[in-house]
C-alpha cells in the first residue's frame, strides 16, 4: 500500500520511503520518516495534491511524490 | 527599544555583534525581525540569487547589533537554494550569535533545525515564538529546560505583540560577549553514530589536515557521513569512498542509507526533547484552522472560494492603486512640467533643453512614480496572503491545473496579476521558492494581456470590428492564455527538461497578520523597487526621448532615430500585413509601454494643428490647489472602488480622441491585418518596465533575453499565420 492510495481520514504507518536523493531528504526533513504515523486529511478539489498530518502539522504533497511512500494501513 | 544603559568604561569599544536569524518558514521569523528592526530593515538579494536578504543595524542598550535574516528553512541539507544560502552564511561568515526562531505550536519539527544549528558550534539563542498561541492551545512549555538541555538560551516571545524581545536581545548580548561560556552542547546521537563520527574526524585529519581550520570538525564529520555533496566538493573529495572502511560498521548495523539514519537520529533528539519540555492538554479542541479548511479546501467549495479570493485580490490591487497612479500622472505631467518649464523660461534655456527636462526627465520620473502605488498595493496583498496562510491553500487548490503547464500551484497568483499589469506580476513571482518554477512563471507572465494593451485593442476594434468588439477583445485574452499553456508545455519539455521540482509544502495554521508587520514589509519592498528598478526605468525613458527627438530639429517623427528604426524594421512586418514605417515605429515606441502604440500612431498619422487655440496655463496657486483637490478625489475614488463591485471603466473621452485616427487607420489596414496587428501587440516583447523588473528580480538579463527572443518569434509567427491564413481563406 502506498500513501497516495489512502482515503481521506485513513491513517498509516510509514514502512519504507522509496524516493531517492533530494526528494527523500526533503521528505525526511519534513518529518516523513519510516515508523512515523501519518493521516490523509484531504484531497485537493482537482484530485491532486493531497494533505496529510505528520508530526502534528499539515503537509501537502503531490500524489506522484506520495506514491513512493509505502505504508501499512492503521484503521 | 531601550537604548539607555550604564556603559562601563572599556579600553576597547564594544564590537558590533553579528546575529543571524534562522528558523522554519511560518515560524514568525519575519514578524520578529520587523518587530526588532522596524524600518531600519534593508531588503536586498543574496549575492547571485533571487532569494530575498534582509539586514538591519539596530542599537540596543548602547550596543550595535547587525541582524541578518536567513531564508526560512526546515533543515540545513544541501538541496534547496534557501538551505544552501543559510548554511553557507553560517559556515563562512561565522556570525557571533544565531537567533533560532522556533514555533512553539510545532516544537518537534522546529527543534529538528535547532539540533542542526547546534552542530555548527555557534552560540544559539532560541526565540520560542508564537508562545501565546501555544498557551491558548493549553501547551505548557518549559523554556528553561530547553536552554539547559541544549546548552543555549531559550526565551519565550510573541513577535506580533513585541513581547519578550528585550529578554531575547539581553540573552543575545550575554552570549555574544562571552561565546566561550555559551558553546551549545553537542548532542549525543547514540554510540554507533558517535563512534563512526569520531573515526571519520580522524580519517579527515589525515586526508585534509587543514579542513578543520575552516569548519567545526564534528559538523564536517556528520556531513561527510550524510554524503553531503557540497561539503565533499569543498574538501575536494569525489565521494565519501575515502571513509568507506570507517563507515563499514555503521552500515552493517543500520543499512546503507546513512542520510536517513542521520535524519532519524536528529528527529529522535528533537522528539525526545519535545517530550521532556512540552505538556499538552489531554483533550485537544478542533482547531480554527481545521474548521476553516473544511470549507476553504472543500471538494465543491474550494475552487469557487479560491476564485472569489483571487477576484478580490485582483480588484483591491488595481482598483485601490489606480486612482493614485492617475493622480501622480496628472500632477507630474501637468503642474510638474509647467513648473519646470516656467523655471527654465526664467533662465532662458534653449528649447531642446526644456524639452529634455520636461518630456525626458520629468516624464521619466513620472513614469517611475505611477508604478509605485500598484507595486505597494500588490506587495501588501501578497504579503497578507502569505502571512495569513491562505497562499499555501491557493497553491494546494490550483496545483493540479498549473502543474499541467509545468508550473506550481503558487504560479497562479502572479499570472493573474499579469492581467492587470505585468510589472507587479513579475515581482509577485518571489512567492515561488523554486528557481525553476519562478523563471518559468516569469517567462509566461507577459502573455497575460495586461491593462496597457486594452487601449490598443479598443482603438482597433472600434475602427474595424465595431459590431462585435466584445468578442474580438475577448478572443485576444484567450489567445494569450492559450499561448501561455502551449509555451508552458514547450518550455517544460525543452529549457527545463529533466528538472522536476517538488511540491512538498506545509499548510501553516491560519493567522491574522499584524498590520505593523505588513506595513513594514510593504514599505521595504516598495522602497527597493523605487530605488533599484526606478533608476533603470528612468534611464530608459530618457534614452527613448533622445531616440524620438534626435537628430535635433526633426520636423517629422519619421526622420527621428526612432522613425528611421521603424523604416528599417518595416519590411520584416510586410508578410504580416502591416509593413509600414508608421506601424513599425508605433510598435517600437510600445516598448516603453504598450498603450503608447496608440499615442504614437496618433502623433504620426494626425499632423499637429498649428493654429490650435492655446489655453492659458493655470497659475502656480491654481496648480497647487488642484493637486490637493485631485488627491482627495483619488483617495475617495479608491475607497469607492473597494465598495463598488464593478471593475474597470472605459473613459468616453479616450474614444472621442481616437476618432480621427480610426478613419486614417482604414487607409493602411484591412480588418484582417488589423487583427494580425493586435495579435502582434499582444504577443511581442513586454514593455521595458517588465524588462527592468525581470532584471531586478532575477539579478541578470538572462530571463528577459529568453522572453524577448521567444515572444518576438511567437508574435511574428502568430501574426503571419493569421494574416496569410486569412488571405488564403479569402478573408483579406
Amino acid at each position: 500500500m502506498n500513501l497516495a492510495k489512502l482515503q481521506p481520514g485513513q491513517s498509516g504507518r510509514i514502512t519504507q520511503i522509496g524516493a531517492l536523493g533530494p526528494l527523500k531528504r526533503r521528505l525526511m526533513d519534513m518529518g516523513v520518516l519510516v515508523g512515523e504515523v501519518v493521516k490523509v486529511e484531504k484531497v485537493a478539489p482537482l484530485g491532486d495534491p493531497i494533505e496529510i498530518t505528520v508530526k502534528a502539522y499539515k503537509l501537502s504533497l503531490r500524489k506522484r511524490e506520495a506514491e513512493g511512500i509505502l505504508v501499512e494501513v492503521l484503521a | 527599544m531601550k537604548s539607555q544603559a550604564a556603559l562601563k568604561i572599556n579600553s576597547t569599544p564594544p564590537k558590533v555583534l553579528t546575529v543571524a536569524v534562522a528558523g522554519n518558514p511560518n515560524s514568525g521569523k519575519s514578524t520578529l525581525i520587523n518587530a526588532i528592526a522596524g524600518t531600519r530593515l534593508q531588503v536586498g538579494n543574496w549575492a547571485g540569487v533571487t532569494v530575498e536578504k534582509k539586514e538591519a543595524l539596530v542599537e540596543y542598550r548602547g550596543r550595535q547589533i547587525r541582524l541578518v535574516d536567513l531564508p526560512g528553512t526546515y533543515s540545513l541539507s544541501p538541496y534547496t537554494q534557501e538551505e544552501i544560502i543559510a548554511r553557507d552564511y553560517l559556515i563562512q561568515a561565522r556570525p557571533d550569535v544565531i537567533i533560532n526562531v522556533v514555533d512553539a505550536t510545532n516544537l518537534e519539527r522546529n527543534l529538528y533545525l535547532t539540533v542542526q544549528l547546534l552542530e555548527l558550534g555557534i552560540p544559539v539563542v532560541a526565540a520560542v515564538n508564537i508562545y501565546d498561541e501555544a498557551e491558548q492551545k493549553g501547551y505548557r512549555i518549559d523554556t528553561g529546560l530547553i536552554g539547559q538541555t541544549l546548552g543555549i538560551k531559550a526565551v519565550p516571545t510573541v513577535a506580533t505583540r513585541k513581547s519578550g524581545l528585550d529578554e531575547l536581545l539581553d540573552a543575545v548580548l550575554e552570549v555574544g560577549d562571552d561565546p566561550a561560556a555559551h558553546r551549545p552542547r553537542q548532542l549525543n546521537y547514540g554510540t554507533d553514530i558517535e563512534a563512526a563520527a569520531g573515526r571519520v574526524e580522524q580519517r579527515l585529519r589525515e586526508l585534509r589536515p587543514t579542513a578543520a581550520d575552516n569548519y567545526p570538525a564534528k559538523w564536517l564529520a556528520l556531513k561527510l557521513m550524510e554524503g553531503d555533496r557540497d561539503v565533499l566538493g569543498e574538501l575536494d573529495l569525489p565521494d565519501h569512498g575515502a571513509f568507506r572502511e570507517v563507515l563499514e560498521h555503521l552500515k552493517r548495523a543500520h543499512g546503507e542509507d546513512l542520510e536517513a539514519l542521520m535524519a532519524d537520529a536528529r528527529y529522535a533528539q528533537a522528539a525526545g526533547l519535545t517530550r521532556e519540555v512540552l505538556k499538552k492538554p489531554e483533550v485537544s479542541r478542533v482547531e480554527l484552522t481545521e474548521k476553516i479548511d473544511r470549507i476553504a479546501l472543500n471538494r465543491f467549495l474550494g475552487i469557487p472560494i479560491f476564485l472569489a479570493a483571487m477576484w478580490l485580490v485582483f480588484k483591491l490591487t488595481f482598483d485601490v492603486s489606480s486612482p493614485f497612479s492617475d493622480w501622480l500622472d496628472k500632477t507630474i505631467n501637468g503642474p510638474g512640467k509647467r513648473l519646470i518649464e516656467a523655471l527654465m523660461g526664467l533662465v532662458h534655456a534653449p528649447d531642446w533643453l526644456v524639452s529634455l527636462a520636461t518630456d525626458g526627465v520629468v516624464g521619466g520620473t513620472g513614469f517611475v512614480l505611477i508604478f509605485v502605488p500598484v507595486i505597494f498595493a500588490m506587495m501588501f496583498f501578497l504579503t497578507f496572503l502569505e502571512a495569513s496562510g491562505y497562499m499555501a491553500r491557493a497553491a494546494f487548490v490550483m496545483d493540479r491545473a498549473m502543474h499541467a503547464m509545468g508550473l506550481h500551484g503558487k504560479s497562479f497568483i502572479p499570472m493573474l496579476l499579469g492581467f492587470g499589469c505585468n510589472v507587479p506580476a513579475i515581482y509577485a513571482t518571489r512567492t515561488l521558492e523554486n528557481p525553476r518554477d519562478k523563471a518559468l512563471t516569469a517567462l509566461l507572465i507577459p502573455l497575460m494581456s495586461c491593462g496597457a494593451r486594452l487601449p490598443v485593442y479598443v482603438v482597433f476594434v472600434g475602427a474595424f470590428f465595431a459590431a462585435y468588439s466584445g468578442t474580438v477583445i475577448w478572443s485576444l485574452y484567450v489567445m494569450g492564455l492559450v499561448m501561455a499553456v502551449l509555451m508552458g508545455i514547450l518550455f517544460k519539455k525543452t529549457i527545463f527538461r529533466g528538472e522536476y521540482p517538488l511540491f512538498i509544502m506545509e499548510l501553516p495554521p491560519y493567522r491574522l497578520p499584524g498590520m505593523r508587520s505588513l506595513m513594514i514589509h510593504t514599505w521595504e519592498k516598495g522602497k527597493h523597487f523605487l530605488i533599484k528598478a526606478g533608476t533603470y526605468i528612468f534611464a530608459v525613458s530618457v534614452l527613448t526621448w533622445f531616440l524620438l527627438n534626435l537628430p535635433w530639429g526633426v520636423e517629422s517623427k519619421r526622420d527621428s532615430y526612432m522613425g528611421q528604426m521603424g523604416a528599417v524594421v518595416a519590411p520584416a512586418l510586410q508578410p504580416l500585413g502591416f509593413g509600414t514605417w508608421e506601424a513599425a515605429a508605433s510598435l517600437i515606441t510600445g516598448i516603453i509601454a504598450k498603450e503608447i502604440v496608440v499615442g504614437t500612431m496618433g502623433e504620426i498619422y494626425i499632423p499637429k494643428a498649428k493654429d490650435e487655440p492655446q489655453e492659458e496655463p493655470p497659475s502656480l496657486g491654481q496648480d497647487l490647489k488642484e493637486i490637493v483637490v485631485s488627491f482627495g478625489s483619488a483617495a475617495k475614488e479608491a475607497a469607492e472602488n473597494i465598495i463598488s463591485f464593478g471593475s474597470g471603466k472605459f473613459s468616453t473621452e479616450e474614444k472621442e480622441k481616437s476618432k480621427p485616427l480610426k478613419s486614417l487607420l482604414h487607409k493602411s489596414l484591412t480588418p484582417l491585418s488589423a487583427y494580425a496587428f493586435m495579435a502582434f501587440v499582444l504577443l511581442y516583447m513586454p514593455c521595458m518596465v517588465v524588462a527592468v523588473a525581470m532584471r531586478h528580480e532575477f539579478g541578470s538579463w538572462k530571463w528577459f533575453g529568453v522572453t524577448f527572443a521567444y515572444q518576438m518569434t511567437l508574435a511574428w509567427l502568430v501574426a503571419l499565420i493569421i494574416y496569410q491564413g486569412g488571405k488564403l481563406l479569402g478573408l483579406g
